[in-house]
């Protein structure tokens, strides 16, 4: 009973605190991870682009280019789906849509353009090979649009364990990732990332 | 779909095998424990490879950065940075791009997003005392029509001292509207002050990397 009472009250997969990077560099699975990362990140970062190290563990979002940290952004919480299958390099297929103002002839160019407020505080990213990361603000800043992104992440979450279902034998495994991000970090990240983007994972739980 | 275990229940089952494990251990006979010792032997050379890989690929990731200065932009704070390995040399407030749309009224379907180009960059080349070959884009936004005559897009003392540019048709310069740093108002270009621009002219060569996101 109690054990099933403790199993209920902890909410599911949030990552652990900060000092478990510290642990896991240490363990020998830890290790093994960190160094599959390191080898991804040397093959995007021989090449001139900007990419995104997505550190489960170390719950932030860095933004990089040639190896070189441009700048980090917290992760508030986070879930995984099939987090085992979030190896490899994902590329982002289309960044969120923002709406653009139009300028007009004689108009100046100062009075609306696009800002990082404009950006979008929850939204989904979809990447190649399959994966989804719906990104939504911590409850207590945004109750409705973090309510919004708990049904997104839930119609995903269906949707793939419809297909699943349907067809077990092919691509059962869909990873997803739900992101908790402050509005600044969620507007940022929003804003920073360009189709077509890499993006590399650091797993806790290396398989 | 996965079901994510619990962190208590591991935790207890954990709990629950230690103590177990620790009285079994006495009674394991010779030949077991020297197996123990010879596995622990095999685990801490494993560990050692690993942390040696580790040490190997952070340094050859280290070596991807650029040798010598090189520029970072953060468009979304309107900031421009020179660093060298990691020390900042110069922290600058600029302008980027609007991000805004103009639509060509006389060529339907023709139009401009005014985005300031994100990714990796080199400077291209470096110009004093610029003179603006304005564009298609600076004519309609003024009313104004497109001339045929290519003199007549040139227009002096708008860019600064100073003009590095950065690769299709995108530059570093200076502004008449110092007031509009660190807000997103450009057509693409970066702008900086007189001061600021002049040093990241010193600074940067044909060849500096320029990043930007």
């Amino acid at each position: 009973m109690v054990l099933a009472a403790l199993t209920w009250a902890t909410p599911p997969s949030t990552s652990g605190p900060a000092s478990q990077t510290g642990n896991q560099a240490r363990d020998p699975e830890g290790l093994r991870e960190a160094n599959r990362v390191l080898e991804e990140e040397i093959r995007l970062a021989a090449h001139p682009q900007i990419y995104l190290l997505l550190n489960l563990p170390d719950r932030s979002i860095v933004i990089k280019g040639r190896g070189i940290e441009l700048r980090r952004l917290p992760i508030s919480a986070w879930q995984a789906i099939e987090e085992r299958a979030m190896v490899g390099v994902f590329r982002l297929r289309a960044r969120p849509q923002v709406a653009r103002p139009k300028a007009t002839p004689l108009d100046d160019p100062a009075q609306d353009p696009i800002e990082l407020k404009d950006m979008p505080v929850a939204y989904e990213l979809l990447f190649d090979p399959t994966l989804a990361v719906t990104v939504a603000p911590p409850f207590q800043d945004r109750p409705w649009l973090w309510a919004m992104g708990l049904m997104r992440d839930s119609w995903t979450k269906t949707v793939s364990w419809i297909r699943s279902t349907a067809a077990p034998d092919e691509n059962a495994s869909s990873p997803c990732l739900r992101l908790t991000l402050s509005v600044e970090a969620a507007q940022s990240l929003a804003w920073s990332v360009t189709d077509g983007m890499p993006l590399v994972i650091r797993r806790t739980t290396p398989q | 779909m996965k079901c994510f275990p619990s962190l208590p229940l591991l935790v207890l089952v954990g709990i629950l095998l230690l103590p177990a494990s620790h009285l079994r251990a006495p009674s394991e006979a010779e030949g077991n424990v020297a197996g123990l010792e010879s596995h622990k032997q095999t685990d801490a050379s494993e560990s050692s490879r690993l942390v040696a890989r580790h040490v190997a690929l952070q340094h050859q990731l280290a070596q991807q950065a650029p040798a010598g200065h090189y520029i970072v932009v953060d468009t979304a704070r309107n900031r421009l940075s020179i660093i060298r390995r990691q020390e900042v040399l110069l922290t600058a407030l600029a302008s980027t791009g609007s991000g805004t749309i103009l639509n060509d009224p006389d060529r339907p379907g023709t139009r401009w997003i005014f985005d300031t180009p994100r990714g990796e960059f080199t400077i291209q080349s470096k110009l004093t005392n610029p003179i603006w070959v304005k564009p298609d884009w600076a004519f309609l936004e003024e009313g104004l029509g497109i001339p045929t005559d290519a003199e007549h897009r040139l227009e002096p003392g708008v860019l600064g001292d100073y003009a590095l540019g950065f690769g299709k048709g995108y530059f570093i310069h200076g502004t008449l509207y110092a007031r509009l740093l660190g807000q997103n108002v450009t057509h693409g270009c970066i702008r900086l002050n007189d001061d600021d621009l002049q040093r990241v002219y010193q600074l940067s060569k044909v060849g500096t990397t320029v990043m930007i996101f």
